[in-house]
């Protein structure tokens, strides 16, 4: 056999080699596709699985000096007057109520702070889920 | 009106305690009604000073930080034994290493309710007519200090002449104090003559010092007197009542 031929034989025999591996690869693939379905689907399931993690948010005196000025300022005397109106913050702090009110629903959305309604008055306290 | 200080320092062995039931003491000889209170909750010393009746003390400082106990549960009038014409209300921190080691592993949530339950034991205070709150807290930033810091008028930092202590009392300064919006005064401790010039130096001007009190070894070998009632001519006691009397211009 000349050397032509030879080398014909090879390559035919790689090409056919390479068709087997991607073969496996993919049968793989779908395989590991699978497995994701099943266990996403799972996942949603799950209400254990599906719940959001939350990191601690306690705001104690460490976390207080943590927070930038005008929020400290805010947080600390909700802390010492207990639950209050933005009014009632604004009072002390020197600040416009608006500002106040800004300033508390900024830490109602770090969940650091709760609000709560009473009569036409809105109310605001260090977070309950602390207690 | 109620005048609530905390006693801090950034290091240790500055004579917090020293200083804390020597004016507590000042306060109550001048007629007033004072409530002294241990938040050096890692380690307790009033009890050392005081020496409670093991069996008469029923609730800790530590009880009212948990929310157990109210403020008017966990204090003790000692007043009749030191013969004084105030009234003088002490709360001990247990010196038990158990509830020491316990209180150690606490965790934020527990910390930012002891915050609230000191601020509730305060206002309690205030509505019984207390004339004078202090705070013996512990050193650094330690959580049951800095809250007690939190819930204070006034900080009386308590310094000695290291060049260590001048450091770290103005990191807190500028990382706590500050940002809690405290006033502070500052009280010179055990203090050396001979670095004079140097402590000069040192110095912050934005603090205003009350006091200077040198370094006196009778001092230390009196340890278990309460000087400002014992001793009332002694430079200690003498220091003791300036100090007291400055802070009336912050009241």
């Amino acid at each position: 056999m000349n050397m032509y031929v030879k080398q014909r034989i090879k390559t035919k025999g790689n090409i056919m080699l390479e068709n087997e591996i991607l073969e496996e690869i993919l049968y793989n693939l779908r395989e590991i596709n699978d497995k994701l379905d099943k266990l996403l689907l799972k996942k949603d399931e799950d209400p254990l699985l599906n719940k959001k993690v939350k990191p601690d948010d306690s705001l104690d005196v460490m976390m207080l000096l943590s927070l930038p000025d005008h929020l400290r300022t805010t947080a600390t005397t909700l802390f010492e007057i207990g639950p209050a109106t933005a009014e009632d913050i604004a009072e002390l702090t020197r600040k416009e109520r608006a500002v106040e009110s800004n300033y508390l629903n900024q830490l109602v959305r770090m969940e650091h702070v709760e609000k709560y309604r009473s009569g036409r008055k809105v109310y605001f306290h260090i977070s309950s889920k602390i207690c | 009106m109620t005048f609530t200080i905390a006693v801090h320092s950034a290091k240790g062995g500055t004579g917090k305690t020293s200083i804390a039931v020597n004016l507590a003491a000042a306060y109550a000889l001048d007629g007033m009604k004072v409530c002294l209170l241990d938040m050096d909750m890692r380690g307790p010393s009033l009890c050392t000073y005081f020496k409670p009746d093991p069996d008469s003390v029923s609730f800790w400082v530590n009880d009212l930080l948990s929310g157990k106990r109210g403020i008017n549960e966990i204090i003790y009038d000692v007043s009749g034994e030191l013969k004084i014409r105030g009234k003088l209300s002490v709360g001990y921190s247990n010196p038990d290493i158990n509830e020491i080691r316990e209180l150690a592993s606490k965790d934020r949530k527990w910390q930012s309710n002891a915050l609230k339950n000191i601020i509730i034991g305060k206002k309690e205070l205030i509505r019984n007519e207390t004339d004078v709150i202090i705070f013996d807290t512990g050193p650094g930033v330690e959580y049951e200090s800095i809250n007690a810091v939190a819930a204070s008028d006034i900080v009386l930092i308590m310094k000695n002449s290291t060049r260590s202590c001048f450091e770290c009392t103005e990191q807190l300064y500028n990382g706590v104090y500050k940002c809690l919006n405290k006033r502070c005064v500052i009280v010179n401790n055990m203090h050396h003559c001979s670095l004079d010039g140097k402590i000069a130096e040192q110095e912050n001007s934005e603090i205003p010092v009350l006091a200077t009190i040198p370094c006196m070894c009778n001092i230390a070998t009196r340890h278990d007197e309460i000087l400002a009632l014992s001793d009332q001519e002694h430079e200690f006691s003498r220091a003791i009542y300036a100090i007291k009397q400055k802070l009336e211009c912050f009241h």
